[in-house]
């Protein structure tokens, strides 16, 4: 067996054999101790974490550990990001090799109910699709009998897509991959007939394609597939600080604050609202275990969810998604924050 | 321990010195088995508590729980619905078939390429050398990584697959051949064949040969099988492999994982085999050699009569170590998409969390499949060390 596949292995047993009793409020100090976040995030998911060749980390994902190292630490640069393929993700959170898990991954009753990890919110609403090569002409998943599939190991696309072809009476034929470049190196050297993940996920591999444009992707989702961070069971007080940092982003896209106006905001605005967001009337982060200018630190070093978006998913980068659900709710979206106040 | 003998042995201050010394031995290895044990259960009890501390669910249970997954490559019949436990036995039995298509492909490649190796042709020992040195030198992710690239990059689309006369065709979907159209009908004059064929041949060559008959009646067998096999196709018609829709459907088909991980496996382990076969020729004394040539046998009746039978006596053991590996490096199946028990298992621990019971079913098939080829392999060295000398 490979060390790949032992690890999640043997982070199960060293995380469930070493007695650390779960104790509440004993990540923040954690963290505050070491100076430092540690992330989970995808080993490569162009949009949502990826390292450059200078081993700088973007994507929306990694937006979420810097403005939650933002809040906590005063410092949005103080994170160290360990990439997790899709095995080892939660058995590294179990484990408690890492703070936050940020790594596109589904929110599901399975996982939230018996893994050991809670779910603090939802950074992506998506949903799994299919892209084929052009040259086989299908213009709908409902015309696939009898392909191919190309999917990626433990994800909820393995048994999305079983579900889907068993409703409407297809065969298909899988292969599994453990990686996104070796499911991507199939897919593009024509191993399978179709390619199955998120659509995120899609509109990024095919960004890798030798020719993006002879391939496309269908209309069909097929699946709810909520992505966004979680936190380990038991530690009520991070919980809370995790899931309130991605509220305070969407916040604060909703009352008009950016990483360029913030400042002058802080000083300027008579909104009530920003006042209370950005600490300069109420101290919201004693509430949370932390100062008042969390929120506003969030908002100066990372910049508000619409920004994030835009800077790693949307259309003016090479994955060029539209904001679609993903837009405010006041913007006919499903993004919601809770009032903070 | 030593062996209690029949007649007493030394006076009696010796034997009450041996009898305290047996004591103080049992009663070491008693104490350590009791620490041991006290260790083992401590540790199953503290795990149990942390997953229960952490409120993660255990216990196997899971197991007839529907699996929810579909897996490309089945022996036998499995659907999403079915549970778990079936899809571990799918999972088995597909390292089970790439381990023992492998352990036979790597065997006569191993042999060959070992005689290759001693041959006094500087050609053809030069070609085994650069065999076992690329293949045993390079690490086996690369080779099956390349191998699979090399098979889905270089063949064709199976639109356009390479056709050799309708028997078999050879495209990105793998390789489809040709099979008599009732499998089990085939299946039943082969077995019969080989067992008729195989039992006939051996009593007919015992007769004339000292050593030697059940390798031409087991040879005589596979034969007869092949020939009753193809016959079996002639009178029920063939399943010709053809293109429908997007797949090459009819025959049989190896996918290109399969493919990729058999040859990768049975390519890397070869050279290692190969080169126990060289060390076996090699130990035997050179006397065997020279006694064989002055009794007027050839070269190849002394090799085959009476060097390579002593070689295999100090082959079959480092030999099951080979078989072991092979069995084990069958596990990075996963990093080209085939699916085997360690495919399946990561995919199970993925949809239900399941980590610590999954790996332990893990680790008990692959215990369990070597501890069945120690015992056979240990069964065979018994047998060629009894062999007559």
């Amino acid at each position: 067996m490979s060390m790949k596949h032992l690890l999640p292995a043997a982070l199960a047993l060293t995380g469930a054999a070493i007695a650390i009793p779960a104790h509440a409020g004993k990540t923040l100090d954690a963290v505050k101790a070491r100076g430092q976040l540690v992330c989970g995030v995808n080993t490569s998911g162009p949009g949502f974490s990826a390292a450059d060749s200078q081993g700088k980390w973007t994507g929306l994902d990694v937006d979420f550990c810097r403005a939650v190292a933002a809040a906590v630490l005063s410092d949005a640069s103080k994170v160290k990001f360990v990439p997790l393929n899709s095995q080892q993700r939660f058995a590294s959170l179990q484990a408690g090799e890492i703070d936050v898990l940020s790594r596109n991954s589904t929110w599901t009753l399975t996982r939230d109910a018996s893994l050991g990890v809670v779910f603090t919110g939802i950074n992506y609403f998506d949903g799994q699709g299919f892209m084929v090569p052009k040259k086989l002409k299908i213009d709908s998943a409902k015309k696939m009998n009898g392909a191919t599939v190309c999917v990626q190991a433990g994800t909820t696309s393995e048994k999305n897509v079983a579900d889907y072809f068993g409703a409407h009476n297809m065969k298909y034929k899988s292969v599994v991959f453990d990686t996104a470049e070796a499911i991507t190196s199939a897919f593009f050297s024509g191993r399978c007939q179709v390619y199955t993940t998120d659509m995120s996920d899609l509109a990024g591999a095919r960004t890798k394609a030798p020719k993006p444009d002879d391939y496309v992707i269908l209309p069909e989702v097929i699946s709810k597939e909520p992505l966004g961070p979680s936190v380990r069971r038991g530690d009520d007080e991070w919980f809370q600080i995790v899931r309130w940092a991605g509220f305070a982003m969407l916040e604060a896209e909703e009352n008009g604050l950016t990483q360029a106006n913030v400042d002058q905001q802080k000083s300027g605005s008579k909104d009530p609202g920003v006042q209370r967001l950005l600490g300069v009337t109420e101290d919201t982060g004693k509430l949370l275990g932390l100062d008042k200018e969390w929120a506003y630190r969030i908002v100066k070093q990372v910049g508000n969810y619409g920004e994030s978006f835009e800077r790693n998913l949307g259309p003016k980068t090479p994955i060029g998604l539209p904001r679609g659900v993903n837009n405010l709710w006041t913007k006919g979206g499903l993004m919601y924050a809770p009032p903070i106040r | 321990m030593s062996r209690a003998s029949p007649a007493p042995i030394g006076d009696a201050a010796w034997r009450a010195r041996q009898r305290a010394r047996r004591l103080r031995e049992w009663a070491l290895q008693g104490a350590l088995a009791l620490v041991l044990l006290a260790l083992a259960i401590g540790f199953a009890r503290n795990i149990a508590a942390n997953l229960e501390a952490r409120q993660i669910k255990s216990g196997f249970d899971f197991l007839h729980d529907p699996a929810g997954f579909n897996i490309g490559e089945l022996l036998f019949e499995y659907t999403s619905s079915d549970s778990y436990l079936r899809a571990f036995a799918v999972g088995m039995s597909n390292t089970l078939r790439v381990a023992l298509a492998g352990i036979v492909l790597a065997s006569v490649l191993g042999v060959v390429v070992g005689l290759m190796r001693l041959s006094r042709h500087p050609l053809l020992s030069w070609l085994g050398a650069a065999y076992v040195e690329i293949y045993r030198n390079t690490p086996l992710v690369i080779q099956l990584l390349a191998i699979y690239l090399l098979v889905t990059e270089l063949l064709p689309e199976a639109a356009s697959a390479i056709s050799i006369d309708g028997i078999a065709l050879l495209s990105k979907e793998g390789l489809q051949i040709a099979v008599p159209q009732s499998g089990l009908f085939a299946l039943g004059c082969a077995l019969g064949a080989l067992v008729i064929g195989g039992a006939a041949a051996w009593l007919i060559a015992r007769r004339w040969l000292e050593v030697g008959a059940g390798l031409i009646g087991a040879a005589v067998g596979v034969l007869a099988a092949l020939i009753a096999w193809l016959l079996a196709g002639v009178a029920r018609g063939w399943s010709q492999p053809a293109l429908d829709g997007f797949l090459i459907s009819g025959g049989a088909s190896l996918t290109p994982e399969f493919l990729a991980l058999w040859l990768g496996l049975s390519l890397f382990t070869s050279a290692s085999i190969a080169e126990l076969v060289r060390a076996g020729v090699q130990a035997v004394p050179v006397g065997q050699w020279h006694a064989a040539l002055a009794l007027g046998l050839r070269r190849s009746q002394a090799m085959g009569g009476v060097i390579f039978p002593q070689a295999l006596r100090l082959t079959i053991p480092p030999l099951a170590s080979q078989y072991m590996n092979l069995i084990k490096n069958s596990s990075l199946a996963v990093v080209i998409g085939y699916p085997d028990l360690v495919s399946i298992a990561n995919t199970s621990i993925n949809q239900n969390g399941q980590a610590l019971e999954v790996i332990v079913i893990i680790m008990a098939v692959y215990l369990s499949l070597n501890l069945v080829v120690a015992v056979i392999m240990s069964a065979i060295n018994a047998r060629v060390t009894r062999a007559p000398r």
